[in-house]
């Protein structure tokens, strides 16, 4: 075994198979979108080699219209951090603690996450329809007339009304991560603080979130680039709409591809997408090793 | 020896693997795919036109798969960058969709089939699918745009027909609004059903001819005649003529809150008849009135055969495939004309004594029509379709005027 193990060959030899589904499931496809990207190029016909210019198009042409995705984009992984994040790390606190119920309670909570985006999306989209939606029926019902609104219809609430389930889908599952790291903490960290006499925001603040700082740091880099990739719940309630208004990178990317034959900028979408995912990444991970 | 024994065997048998000769009797199977999913109107038709065709071919099986409408348009573009991985028969919208298909060389050229169908299938009726002289798609059936009318409401405004004027339309709808009854029903979600609106009023208002001009990109989208349409359907939308949430609304919702009563008129395409004449109620349909008569009549209809099927050029068997085509497609034709789903490309050569009323009424309406303008997202290709359709949701959204309309299409189309 040993002289198997030592012989570089056997070892390649062994890893061929990983190689080259490694190379042909990831590597090959963003290469290939690296490609094309700096193609005009219908998807059919002949291409035509345009260097940069898709590029250069997606951050200078108001008409394509990929500086308000991003934004929209940056503005739902914001509300990932500045939300999603404390809404699923006070649940994770609050059940780690042990209470009654904790079982039934984290079941709940994580159903939405379980519930296909598409169901999640018709479930919402029934929750806003302007007639008889849940929401308007309410404000109804409480004399707030005014208040009732075509809330996907409207350039003004459009993007809101689609944050709200994005976000509330995946509060579970962000909770589920948190909830294992507090679990995770040593019963006797907690016992000593308790004997010192600290209450429990104090053993949440100096012992617990010290203790889960990685797992909330692969939470916050799962949340803003998991805003950064949102495509299925935004499809299924507005498509991008109205007005672009609800458009983020990945619906703008489908729209280019598979609706405006536009590969080269669909593909150079993918690209971007690719590299500002992986730079958040970074970027987060950096942050937080200069804090520790 | 052994090593020459076995070098002759091995040739024998790729060359037996290679060599192989197709009878013309040994048993073929043809795949295809369309967009007739179980909730597709058409879904009864293809059923029954593929167990004719096998009926008829026992010697050729079709092995068929059916998407749903949207996601289709995304496979068969991604197919088609591959064309190994196309069917031999395929679903596709005449016009510049299958245009783009036709000039990447990826679909086969059916003129040599056609011959045999000359009789049964008008060579008008393949015009949008034709492309430097030759054919390349069989329709299905031909779709116009419709106004339809619920009669039981316009009574309610006291109203015992469909208003042929414009004039006589908006005193309709004012009596309507009075009454509390919304006219009209428009799914703003889906801007495909803005333009069945809006292209009858630019069609009645600039003619037919015009209209073709504009999307065939010949002719400027700086129009006066344009701007003044988009004007006379924000008009409408201003005086509380459409639902306020149709921006928030499919087309799914919108005819279903047509058909429970909610809308006076729906103005979509004529494959509805079958739903809304199988629904309970009193229903009429109609065409939008004229706008200026010196450049459109009441009988120019948006709307032509665009349903089509084609035969992939990279099929092993494009002839087999080609005749299957033309047989399935008139057939489908047959099954669907009588289903309600569409009005006949094909010459009916059967009893039609059973057609549902409205299919009956818009066909009648197709023969006495004086022009067809194709849809406008059909005629054009897919990236000047989209920024159209862009611009369409803009002023459905009253969010540009009509001069905003025309000069914007025409800087960014032409």
């Amino acid at each position: 075994m040993k002289k198997l193990y030592s012989n570089k060959g056997h070892i390649l030899l062994f890893l061929i198979p990983a190689i080259i589904l490694f190379c042909g499931i990831l590597i090959a496809p963003i290469v290939m979108s690296g490609y094309y990207s700096f193609f005009d190029w219908d998807g059919l016909g002949e291409k035509t080699f345009i260097g940069f210019s898709n590029y250069i198009d997606l951050f200078t042409s108001n008409r394509i219209g990929f500086m308000k995705a991003l934004g929209n984009s940056l503005v739902l992984a914001l509300l990932s951090v500045g939300l999603q994040l404390p809404l699923a790390l006070g649940l994770a606190l609050v059940l780690g603690k042990g209470i009654k119920g904790e079982r039934i309670f984290l079941s709940i909570f994580f159903m939405p996450v379980l519930i296909s985006t598409v169901v999640i999306g018709q479930l919402w989209l029934k929750i806003y329809n302007p007639d008889y939606g849940i929401l308007n029926v309410l404000l109804r019902s409480l004399g707030l007339e005014s208040w009732t609104r075509m809330w996907l219809g409207l350039r003004e609430t459009a993007l809101g009304a689609v944050f709200i389930p994005t976000l509330w889908q995946y509060v579970g599952y962000h909770m589920l991560l948190l909830y294992a790291g507090v679990k995770s903490v040593p019963k006797e960290l907690r016992e000593a603080a308790m004997l010192d006499g600290a209450k429990d925001s104090q053993i949440n603040r100096y012992i617990v979130l010290p203790y889960i700082k990685p797992i909330i740091r692969i939470s916050v880099i799962f949340a803003v680039t998991g805003s950064l990739k949102s495509f299925d719940l935004i499809y299924v309630l507005t498509n991008g709409g109205p007005f672009h208004s609800t458009e983020v990178p990945s619906t703008l990317m489908i729209d280019m591809l598979f609706l405006r034959n536009r590969y080269g900028m669909g593909s150079a979408i993918a690209v971007l997408l690719i590299i500002l995912c992986f730079a958040f990444a970074l970027i987060i991970n950096r942050v937080f090793k200069e804090e520790e | 020896m052994k090593k020459i024994l076995a070098m002759v065997i091995a040739a024998l048998m790729v060359t037996s693997i290679i060599a192989v000769p197709v009878h013309a009797d040994d048993p073929v199977t043809l795949t295809m795919w369309c967009i007739a999913t179980e909730s597709d109107a058409n879904r009864p038709a293809y059923e029954q036109a593929i167990a004719a065709f096998e009926e008829a071919h026992p010697d050729i099986k079709i092995e068929w798969e059916a998407f749903e409408n949207q996601s289709y348009k995304t496979k068969i573009k991604a197919a088609m960058s591959d064309p190994e991985t196309l069917p031999d028969i395929f679903f596709t919208w005449a016009g510049a969709f299958l245009g783009d298909f036709v000039a990447a060389g990826n679909v086969y050229c059916l003129d040599d089939t056609y011959a045999n169908f000359q009789e049964q299938l008008p060579e008008v009726m393949l015009q949008n699918a034709s492309y430097d002289g030759g054919h390349y798609g069989v329709p299905l059936t031909m779709n116009i745009v419709t106004l339809f009318a619920n009669m039981d409401l316009l009574a309610e405004a006291g109203w015992d027909h469909v208003p042929e004027t414009y004039e006589d339309l908006t005193a309709c709808c004012d009596a309507l609004v009075e009454k509390g009854i919304i006219p009209f029903g428009c799914a703003g979600k889906e801007t495909w059903c803005v333009t069945e609106y809006l292209e009858p009023i630019i069609e009645k208002t600039i003619g037919y001819e015009a209209l073709n001009e504009v999307f065939a990109g010949r002719a400027t989208w700086n129009n006066p005649g344009i701007a003044e349409s988009v004007s006379t359907f924000q008009d409408m939308i201003n005086k509380g003529y459409f639902d306020p949430s149709g921006m928030a609304l499919g087309n799914d919702e919108v005819k279903a809150n047509f058909i429970a009563g909610k809308y006076a008129f729906y103005q979509n395409g004529s494959w509805n008849c079958g739903e809304v004449n199988d629904a309970e109620g009193n229903f009429q349909v109609a065409l939008f009135p004229v706008m200026n008569a010196e450049n459109a009549t009441y009988g120019q209809v948006i709307g032509g055969p665009s349903d089509t099927l084609a035969v992939a050029a990279s099929s092993k068997n494009p002839e087999i495939a080609a005749n299957a085509a033309f047989e399935l497609g008139r057939d489908i034709c047959h099954y669907g004309y009588l289903a309600g789903s569409g009005l006949p490309a094909w010459t009916p050569d059967y009893d039609t004594s059973e057609v549902k009323a409205l299919v009956a009424d818009v066909a009648e309406i197709v023969a006495a029509a004086d022009g067809m303008t194709l849809f406008g997202d059909t005629a054009m290709s897919a990236d000047p379709a989209n920024t159209y359709l862009d611009y369409v949701s803009l002023v459905y959204g009253t969010e540009i005027d009509g001069q905003g309309f025309i000069e914007g299409l025409a800087e960014e189309l032409q």
